[in-house]
């Protein structure tokens, strides 16, 4: 039987805190051992010394995690500064976890090594895979594309992938890793997940686009240097009255003429110089582009959104855990109303539900009809989790 | 009260409380390091939310400006339309007018000529044939020459046509002469100030230059004049004529293209008609002299009742209508004598065509 527990803290200390944590998760497992975990922990923290506690508690468990720019969790809700620790004990569900660094020099080779460690032990076909990458050294759609081309290649499949990119409280300087012991960065952490799991996942956002629509006529990845033959720069200046573009304000990409589109944040890199704006994830030339908008009340209806949908699509009789990733844009722009991103979500449930997740730089999930996972920004989702 | 210095016990529970006192100050602390940044943070959060309003409240504005101006273009391009129309009338007109005005003025001569001469000439016949019988009475029996002669030319016969033939020319050029004088009359535009005038005089001047088009060898053309008791008619002539032109042309276009669209047998049946009324009104404490113009023509479509009066809208075939004639009408009637066109019509049954004009138009200039 699958079973999760959860433990949060709000001590800014970190032994403190990593104490509270475990006690917390310890009174929840009631003796049983836990196998994997995964830890969400603000960027403050001696990182180290949290794993090293964590690890010697349980030595065996198979542990993921990294930096945030907030944390929610069934305990506390959403808090900042915070540790939030999810721990799953199962008996017919394998846990593997892999890390693979230097992503922004050689990420097929890091997502292979990565995938060599976290094949290792799996009896069963790969169900599931979690990662929670780095998200300032390299472009988060590229990321997601190696690591679908490298899942496929290895176990013959798609793979769906969830998880968020690392965050450090919207300074976009440093962000952190977490697998096993070690902290890294400019790494990929996974955990892959094999055996009875059973998964469902609701992906929502609640940004409209506003205003003229700009093609980009000069783009290198996840830079964009011109739109409409122009400095980028420019395209934002015009609207945000010469402030600089930021994650709050993403551009909503048509692909043609399309009525659909996708979002793509600012990294909150730009280049005054060449006026080219650095987004989370790739930006094609010939893309039309057209800067978006919400209100508190809109993020707030997408993130309930977003639950519903993953529990209309559960496949089991109820799920035992929650995950949830969101956008720290969406935390910009609710301020103080954060917390209510989490409570709405309850609002769905009829039992309470263990529950863990954090606020992050680019969201990964598939889109709600597909198995392939992507890159997103702005959005919230949640991943429903529990045994067959 | 006096402050007294607590001594801790040493208790566990006493420890517990001191260390969650001790994390909720290291909370707070944590909390209030942060509360700044947040702060800063939402506040560029709402500098650009208000920045990107106010930029699409701005574009907002701009693009209803443009919408303004283009309907400002609108109006600008309808008004050019209009003085275009003016201009061709006035070209149409000058150019008319003065064939007119010279083909009036070059037959006036002659015609005075001749006529003046048919009753010198009618004098002297007169004079001739009485002298014949005074020699018929004096010598009955002239030389078989003179007889001869007489039976060979038809003495009797010509004696009693003689005159008779006279006077039919007379009748002619008098005729020419009225022709010539509506010509003139209808050309009457280089007047440049109003001038009171016998509106029937015009109607009766142009239905006069429309006759061979009223009496044509295969259908006549009714022409029903119910005219009121009006007084002299404050306008410019000229225009006037050629609005009531264009309007009795129109109608009988219609007529003819009723009568080609009717079966064979029909023909007989259905005579064309028009029908001129002309009455005084009184609206608004002014007098108004009214014109209506009906014919029992194919009618106008309710759909294209609303364009007649554009320029160039024309149903008729290439060459056949240039579509200015209701516009230079509507023109004339409204701009140049503050009156009013209407058209009525019912498809299949016959248009009416209702021009309204002040009797004074002082009384309209204010
Ligand atoms: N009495 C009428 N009966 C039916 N249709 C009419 C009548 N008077 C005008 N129309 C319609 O209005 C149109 C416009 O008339 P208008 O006199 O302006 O132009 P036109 O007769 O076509 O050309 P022109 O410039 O040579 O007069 C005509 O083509 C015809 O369709
Ligand atoms: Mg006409």
């Amino acid at each position: 039987m699958l079973k999760a527990v959860v433990g949060h803290s709000n001590d800014p200390d970190s032994l403190p805190a990593i104490t509270e944590v475990l006690e917390q998760c310890e009174q929840a497992l009631a003796g049983t051992e836990p196998q994997a975990g995964v830890l969400f922990a603000a960027i403050d923290f001696d990182h180290a010394l949290i794993l090293q506690e964590i690890h010697q508690k349980y030595p065996e468990i198979q542990l993921i995690g990294g930096t945030t720019d907030g944390e929610i969790s069934s305990v506390l809700g959403f808090e900042q500064d915070s540790l939030t620790l999810i721990l799953f004990s199962a008996d017919k569900i394998t846990f593997r976890t892999g890390i693979g660094v230097g992503i922004s020099q050689d990420l097929p080779k890091a997502i292979a090594t990565a995938l060599e460690q976290a094949t290792l032990g799996h009896q069963e076909s790969i169900e599931l895979c979690l990662t929670v990458p780095d998200s300032l050294t390299t472009s988060g759609v590229l990321v997601l594309e190696s690591l679908n081309k490298a899942l496929e290649q290895t176990f013959g499949k798609k793979v769906a992938v969830f998880g968020g990119m690392t965050a450090d409280q919207w300074e976009f300087q440093q962000n952190y890793q977490f697998c096993g012991t070690k902290v890294y960065s400019d790494a990929i952490p996974i955990l892959l997940i094999s055996g009875e799991i059973l998964f469902a996942h609701g992906i929502a956002s609640g940004w409209y686009p506003i205003g003229k629509k700009g093609v980009v006529t000069k783009a290198d990845l996840n830079v964009v240097y011109e739109i409409d033959h122009k400095p980028a720069l420019d395209f934002y200046h015009y609207y945000l009255d010469g402030l600089a573009p930021s994650q709050e304000y993403p551009l909503a990409v048509f692909d043609t003429e399309d009525v659909d589109y996708y979002i793509r944040a600012s990294s909150g890199t730009y280049d005054v110089q060449t006026g080219s704006i650095t987004f989370f994830g790739d930006v094609p030339e010939g893309a039309i582009v057209q800067i978006t908008e919400t209100t508190q009340d809109r993020i707030l209806a997408a993130s309930k959104a977003s639950m519903e949908q993953a529990l209309a699509k559960y496949p089991g009789k109820e799920p035992v855990a929650a995950l949830y990733f969101s956008c720290a844009s969406r935390k910009q722009i609710l301020g103080s109303r954060t917390k209510e991103e989490y409570t709405l979500t309850q609002t769905c449930l009829t039992n309470s539900l263990p529950s863990c997740g954090f606020y992050t730089n680019g969201e990964i999930s598939p889109l709600p009809q597909q198995t392939n996972s992507c890159y997103h920004n702005e959005t919230f989702i949640t991943l429903l989790l529990g045994e067959s | 009260m006096e402050l007294e210095r607590l001594e801790i016990p040493d208790t566990p529970d006493t420890l517990i409380r001191v260390q969650q006192l001790e994390k909720e100050n290291r909370i707070l602390k944590k909390k209030l390091e942060r509360s700044e940044k947040t702060c800063l943070e939402l506040e560029q959060t709402n500098q650009r939310k208000e920045a990107l309003l106010r930029k699409i409240i701005q574009e907002l504005e701009d693009s209803q400006k443009e919408v303004e101006e283009k309907r400002q273009l609108e109006i600008t391009l309808g008004e050019l339309k209009q003085t275009q129309s003016q201009l061709i009338n006035a070209e149409k007109m000058s150019s008319l007018g003065q064939l007119v005005a010279g083909v009036a003025h070059e037959i006036n001569n002659p015609v005075n000529f001749i006529h003046g001469n048919i009753s010198h000439i009618q004098n002297y016949s007169q004079s001739l044939l009485e002298l014949i019988h005074l020699y018929q009475q004096y010598y009955p029996n002239p030389a078989l020459t003179i007889q001869e002669k007489a039976e060979e030319i038809d003495l009797e016969f010509l004696q009693s046509d003689l005159l008779k033939v006279l006077g039919s020319m007379k009748l002619g050029t008098d005729r020419i002469r009225q022709i010539v004088l509506s010509l003139r009359n209808f050309s009457r535009m280089d007047e440049s100030d109003f001038k009171p005038v016998d509106i029937h005089e015009g109607l009766d001047s142009t239905l006069l230059i429309l006759q061979h088009r009223l009496k044509s060898k295969s259908s006549e053309i009714q022409v029903v004049r119910h005219y009121g008791n009006l007084p002299k008619i404050e306008c410019y002539p000229g225009q006037l004529n050629q609005v009531f032109m264009n309007i009795l042309s129109n109608a009988l276009d219609a007529i003819e293209e009723q009568n080609n669209t009717l079966p064979a047998q029909g023909k007989n049946h259905n005579l064309g008609a028009i029908t001129i009324s002309t009455s005084v009104i009184s609206l608004d404490n002014t007098d108004w002299a009214e014109i209506a113009i009906a014919d029992n023509g194919l009618g106008i479509p309710e759909a294209i009742r609303e364009k007649i009066f554009n320029p160039f809208f024309t149903t008729k075939p290439i060459g056949k209508g240039t579509g200015m004639g209701m516009a230079i009408s509507y023109q004339i009637i409204t701009k140049k004598h503050n009156g009013n066109l209407i058209c009525t019509s019912t498809p299949g049954i016959g248009t009416q065509f209702v021009v309204r004009i002040p009797v004074h138009q002082s009384a309209c200039r204010l």
